[in-house]
């Protein structure tokens, strides 16, 4: 993310529409939670457990860019880009009645207004590196729009606007992505894989008319992967019907879940800005929207890093007291040191076992990605091989020539939508995975005093943005398969000149042998053509089979591989803070048979001291903030 | 097409119907093509769901009877022909016809199915007379992409069914914006519409052209832009014949505008700036309880559902700059509305080809009934059906035309466009096919088309043309020829050539053809 938003920010001054924007930030729990941190972090730096602090500082960056995530979807031409700049006031996405967006576009907090696009490096395939280019804000349609660049020529990944506007203050980011056409394309899969780093989606589709079956698609999709879904219903200045529409909406969409619909109008609302009209603000429904952006966003975000910052710190300040408690208490009672250590070796046998390959939950993760490496392999092979008997069978009943354009069309669409299910599928065993992990992770937790981590939490957040969408994982899976249709192009060449070499050779020469053959031997040639037509037609099919399999099972292995990863050094990480805890905790005990009375008094006193800082920390700790709707977040 | 390929084809189905005695399915299948030939036209408004396809129906016809709605609407194929009184049948799947009250509510019909259930119901037919219906059926169809999967399957059962030529001979497909499915849908018409001809008829219309804008008063002008886009590249130019904004809801509201909405105009022009730009910012603010202009809700509510605030905002700056009355007021509105463009495209396409198409359908149809007889039976059918196919060149040109639409050989690059051109690609009239304007004396016609004969001899003689640029060429050069006989006498010395010689190139044609 951007080095502006991880520096502490400060108060910009009133932007001039602030008025309007009647929903000022109500100032999180946030400094109280940073100041904890950093307190705890000091003790912990003076305790000398670097690993703690590292701990910590990842704690307090979450803590300054919690960087919410709201991709904005929908079909083309439903108003997407508009409802942004309605939503931060600002032209921050180009709009056009005509071309629409080609490039997924974040806007966030920045001090200044600045944009920035990332472009890849041609790397060697698999290590991608991106590069952050600014460009003027001015000239962002160049490089986002259709018109600047159609098809997305530059090559871009995304771009980035950062805007000093309140509302984005909280770490809020949202993204405009490009329009999809159909469920069954390419820009589909794109938008799905964004979906799924999301932490919350906004449906936008237009007053003219009710849902259409893609949108009803799309949105079941959206709500199989992104725990937090919202349905916009745009430009209700237009419609005098939107009321209607609405209630029709709200029919469909209580068939599908508990979502919640938004009626507005970003005209009404960029119009209240300029005249500074709030009762225009009010009537542009954006009040409601931004209510829901802040209440089931930003706030249940908020709630789950505070959570898993409060997480962190009490399990910092037990770690640290574990040592500094069975110090003192060798100190104090020295003849029962030996027991103790023996109780404290005991302990650390066990953490030794926990952080070991065969502790039950790293072998439960690794055979579970496993597992789902191989169902996932075994679904995806399963959906293509049917395209392909399908493919074999339509070129079989006829003549590959002619219909070979419809034909790749139609296999075309038959992939990236068996793609896009077995993406959906895969994304949703893939959290099922981690809290299992989780699970049998708390459930294994050994005893050791007071020490709370295995709640799934704190655990929720960090996963859940694994695969940041920024820098490029989303469209890694793209770039693979823009490069499937590149080499696609090459294939439909060939599979067009096949056809072509059977037509020439009917030309000028061989119309005079067919002649003289005659009528049946010409016959016999077109139908040995033909079977070589299909022939070629199947191979060329099969190859292009062959060559996605491979590629997606990749791009999907590659995404298993990142939560196995994150799981085994979240958790790995804990176990290996508690082993250090416990070792520490053994040689401070030994070492207080070394000490003279003098100095012991002295050291208990510093130890007490201690002890008191850190029970007051414990004692100051505000109880844990009520879990959000974890329903809504993992029943899907 | 001369009048007599019409007749020639009624023959064959005469003849066809001797053949096929005792085979009732296949009497009803020439039952149809029958009606078919006698009829006009058939004219099949089609489009994905809400694309104002009743709304366009209503302002083709200048009135408002087809029902519209702000939800779906449209959930059977309705066909509008012509009759001397109003009439509304149901055709249903299985049984006898029926025949349904005919009722009214604010001018627009309603279809009271009353116990029948939708899904047994072929099609209504309701019988008008309105004078656009002498010249063309219309036909209004449920939107494809609809939610309700039977509404969307009974629109594509109707306008391309799996295994016979569509019953529409033509076909305006509303779209808001170029959307995967409506190519799908096009694809799909154009495969089934004249059987494996492929013939391309269909134009697409860039409906709800107001909203584009967002209900700017620059919006048509935007749609236009957007309209010029999508005919000049893209899949789409090989499958329509051309593309162009309509705003609905203004047509329909323009064809049908009364003098008190005339006068209620009037009163919202008359207001003071400010307080006319803020009443007129968004719907909801237009129909607010509100004072300052002496029109009352339901007024507003009405005048609001008719134009649309787009309509609204449009009729009252041109009463501002100065319209007199309400028909100049509705000759304005008609005109930003982009219907006429329409009905010209319509008529320049559909128009002069609603022979060849209704041929086409006969011939196509007629081959795959007889298709089912067993090898030599009805060899003077066979005859006949070859005869007229061979003869009539309207369908070798529709042949060509979809060819160089679809971007495939035998001709490419200028000799393309010129050739799409002169078998009447933008019109079939005289001076459109040259590229001349529209009052071209008939001696400037000649010369041109005298030239370009020659030049597509020229080509279709070449030694490097294959076999089929060899055919292009003698279909353009075929289509030359009719025109000439149309504008004047051949000129002296030239050949009344059907038949293109395949030798070499021609000695002494170009001094032919500048005289």
């Amino acid at each position: 993310m951007s080095e502006q938003t991880l520096t502490p920010q400060q108060d910009t001054g009133h932007a001039p529409r602030r008025a309007v924007v009647s929903d000022a930030p109500q100032a999180p729990a946030n400094p109280a939670l940073a100041g904890l941190v950093e307190h705890v972090g000091r003790l912990a730096t003076t305790a000398g457990r670097t690993d703690l602090v590292e701990r910590l500082l990842a704690t307090r960056r979450r803590l300054q860019d919690p960087n919410v995530r709201v991709v904005v979807v929908g079909e083309f031409k439903q108003g997407k880009s508009k409802l942004i700049n309605a939503l931060v006031n600002a032209p921050a996405c180009p709009i056009d009645d005509d071309v629409a967006t080609s490039v997924p576009t974040s806007v966030g907090y920045g001090d200044e207004p600045a944009a920035f696009v990332f472009r890849r490096t041609d790397g060697e395939p698999g290590r991608d590196d991106l590069v952050r280019e600014p460009i003027p804000l001015e000239n962002l349609a160049d490089y986002v729009s259709e018109s600047g660049n159609p098809g997305n020529e530059k090559n871009l990944v995304g771009a980035e606007v950062l805007l000093p506007r309140e509302i984005l203050k909280g770490g809020l980011r949202l993204v405009d992505s490009p329009g999809v056409g159909s469920l069954d394309s390419a820009s589909a899969l794109a938008t799905l894989s964004a979906l799924s780093s999301a932490h919350a989606v906004l449906l936008v589709s237009d007053a003219s008319q009710e849902y259409t079956e893609p949108e009803v698609q799309l949105l079941k999709r959206a709500m199989r992967i992104s725990p937090n879904v919202a349905a916009v219903l745009a430009k209700t200045d237009l419609y005098p019907d939107w009321r209607e529409i609405e209630t029709i909406d709200r029919g469909h969409l209580t068939g599908i879940g508990d979502l919640p619909l938004f009626p507005v109008s970003s005209d009404l609302r960029l119009l209240a800005a300029t005249e500074q009209d709030r009762e225009l603000n009010t009537e542009s429904g954006f009040p409601a929207l931004v209510a829901h952006l802040r209440a089931d966003v930003l706030q249940r975000a908020e709630t789950i890093v505070a959570r898993s910052a409060l997480h962190d710190v009490s399990f910092v300040v037990e770690q640290m007291t574990l040592s500094t408690r069975t110090e003192l208490s060798a100190l104090a009672n020295p003849e029962g040191t030996p027991r103790l250590i023996a109780e404290l070796e005991d302990a650390k046998a066990k953490a030794d076992d926990f952080r070991s390959r065969s502790s039950r939950w790293q072998v439960a993760l690794a055979d579970g990605v496993a597992d789902l490496i191989s169902d996932m392999e075994h679904d995806l092979r399963d959906r293509l091989r049917r395209v392909q008997r399908e493919a074999e069978q339509a070129i079989d009943e006829g003549d590959p020539g002619p219909i070979w354009d419809q034909l790749a069309e139609w296999i075309d669409q038959r992939v990236a939508s068996g793609v896009s299910e077995t993406f959906v599928w895969t994304d949703e065993r893939s959290q099922w995975l981690t809290d299992e992990i989780a699970q049998i992770f708390a459930q294994e937790q050994f005893e050791l005093p007071r020490v709370a981590v295995g709640s799934t939490d704190g655990l929720l957040d960090p996963v859940e943005r694994l695969p940041d969408f920024d820098p490029g994982h989303l469209s890694a899976g793209e770039k693979i398969y823009i490069g499937v249709r590149g080499s696609y192009g090459g294939v439909l060449m060939v599979g067009l000149a096949t056809g072509l070499i059977g037509l020439s050779l009917i030309n000028p020469l061989s119309l005079l042998a067919g002649v003289l053959v005659g009528r049946r031997a010409y016959r016999e040639d077109m139908t040995a053509r033909l079977t070589r037509r299909r022939f070629e037609a199947k191979n060329i099919v099969r190859r292009y089979i062959d060559e996605v399999t491979f590629q997606v099972s990749k791009q999907l292995k590659d995404r298993l591989r990142i939560v196995q990863r994150t799981n085994r050094d979240h958790f790995g990480a804990i176990a290996d803070q508690t082993h250090r805890s416990l070792s520490d905790a053994v040689l401070a005990a030994k070492q207080t048979a070394g000490v003279y009375a003098s100095e012991r008094d002295q050291r208990m006193q510093v130890l007490q001291g201690q002890l008191r800082e850190l029970e007051q920390v414990a004692g100051r700790l505000p109880a844990l903030p009520a879990a959000p709707d974890q329903a809504k977040a993992v029943g899907r | 097409m001369s009048p007599d390929a019409r007749a020639d084809a009624a023959a064959l189905v005469a003849s066809a119907r001797r053949l096929f005695a005792d085979d009732p399915d296949a009497l009803g299948v020439l039952d149809d093509l029958d009606r078919r030939l006698a009829e006009p036209l058939r004219l099949a408004l089609a489009g994905i769901v809400k694309a104002g396809k009743s709304t366009l129906l209503n302002a083709l016809l200048g009135e408002r009877i087809a029902p519209t709605d702000a939800g779906e609407c449209t959930r059977i194929v309705t066909w509008y022909r012509w009759a001397d009184t109003p009439s509304v049948t149901a055709h249903l799947t299985a049984g006898p016809a029926r025949r349904l009250p005919v009722r009214r509510s604010r001018g627009m019909l309603v279809i009271a199915l009353g116990d029948l259930p939708a899904e047994e119901v072929d099609r209504i037919e309701v019988g008008w007379p309105s004078a656009v219906l002498r010249s063309m059926t219309l036909i209004d169809t449920p939107g494809i992409e609809s939610l309700s999967l039977d509404v969307s399957a009974r629109s594509a059962a109707f306008l391309t069914p799996e295994d016979n030529p569509s019953s529409a001979d033509a076909i305006v497909y509303l779209m808001r914006h170029l959307h995967p499915s409506d190519l799908g849908f096009l694809e799909a018409f154009r495969d089934t519409a004249a059987g494996e001809a492929r013939t391309v008829n269909a134009v697409a219309v860039l409906s709800r052209a107001d909203e584009i804008g967002s209900g700017r008063i620059d919006s048509l002008l935007s749609a236009g832009k957007v309209a010029a886009r999508y005919e000049r590249e893209g899949d789409l130019g090989s499958l329509v014949l051309g593309v162009t904004p309509v705003a609905g809801l203004l047509a329909e509201g323009a064809r049908t505008l009364r003098e008190s909405e005339f006068v209620a105009f009037g009163k919202l022009a008359a207001l003071e700036r400010s307080a006319r730009e803020k009443l007129l910012v968004s719907s909801d603010r237009f129909v607010r309880p509100t004072d300052v202009v002496d029109l009352d809700e339901d007024t507003r509510r009405q005048l609001l559902a008719r134009f649309g605030i787009y309509g609204v905002r449009l009729a009252t700056s041109l009463v501002r700059v100065g319209v007199a009355d309400s028909s100049e007021l509705a000759a304005s509105l008609l005109e930003q509305s982009g219907l006429t463009p329409l009905q010209e495209l319509v008529a320049r396409q559909f128009g002069d080809r609603s022979d060849a198409l209704k041929v086409r359908a006969t011939t196509d149809a007629v081959e795959r009934l007889l298709r089912r007889l067993p090898g030599e039976e009805g060899t003077d059918v066979r005859a006949a059906l070859e005869r007229l196919q061979a003869s009539a060149h309207d369908l070798k040109e529709l042949d060509l035309l979809s060819r160089v639409r679809l971007g495939t050989p035998p001709l490419a690059g200028p000799d393309a466009a010129a050739a799409a051109r002169l078998i009447g690609g933008h019109g079939t009239g005289a001076s459109t096919r040259l590229g001349l304007p529209a009052d071209a004396g008939p001696e400037a016609l000649r010369d041109a088309a005298l030239a370009e004969l020659d030049r597509w001899r020229t080509l279709g003689a070449s030694p490097l043309a294959d076999r089929t640029s060899r055919e292009a060429c003698a279909v353009v050069t075929r289509s030359l020829e009719g025109l000439l006989s149309e504008v004047g006498e051949v000129g002296p010395g030239e050949p009344a050539a059907h038949v293109v010689a395949a030798g070499g190139p021609v000695e002494g044609r170009p001094e032919g053809a500048d005289q």
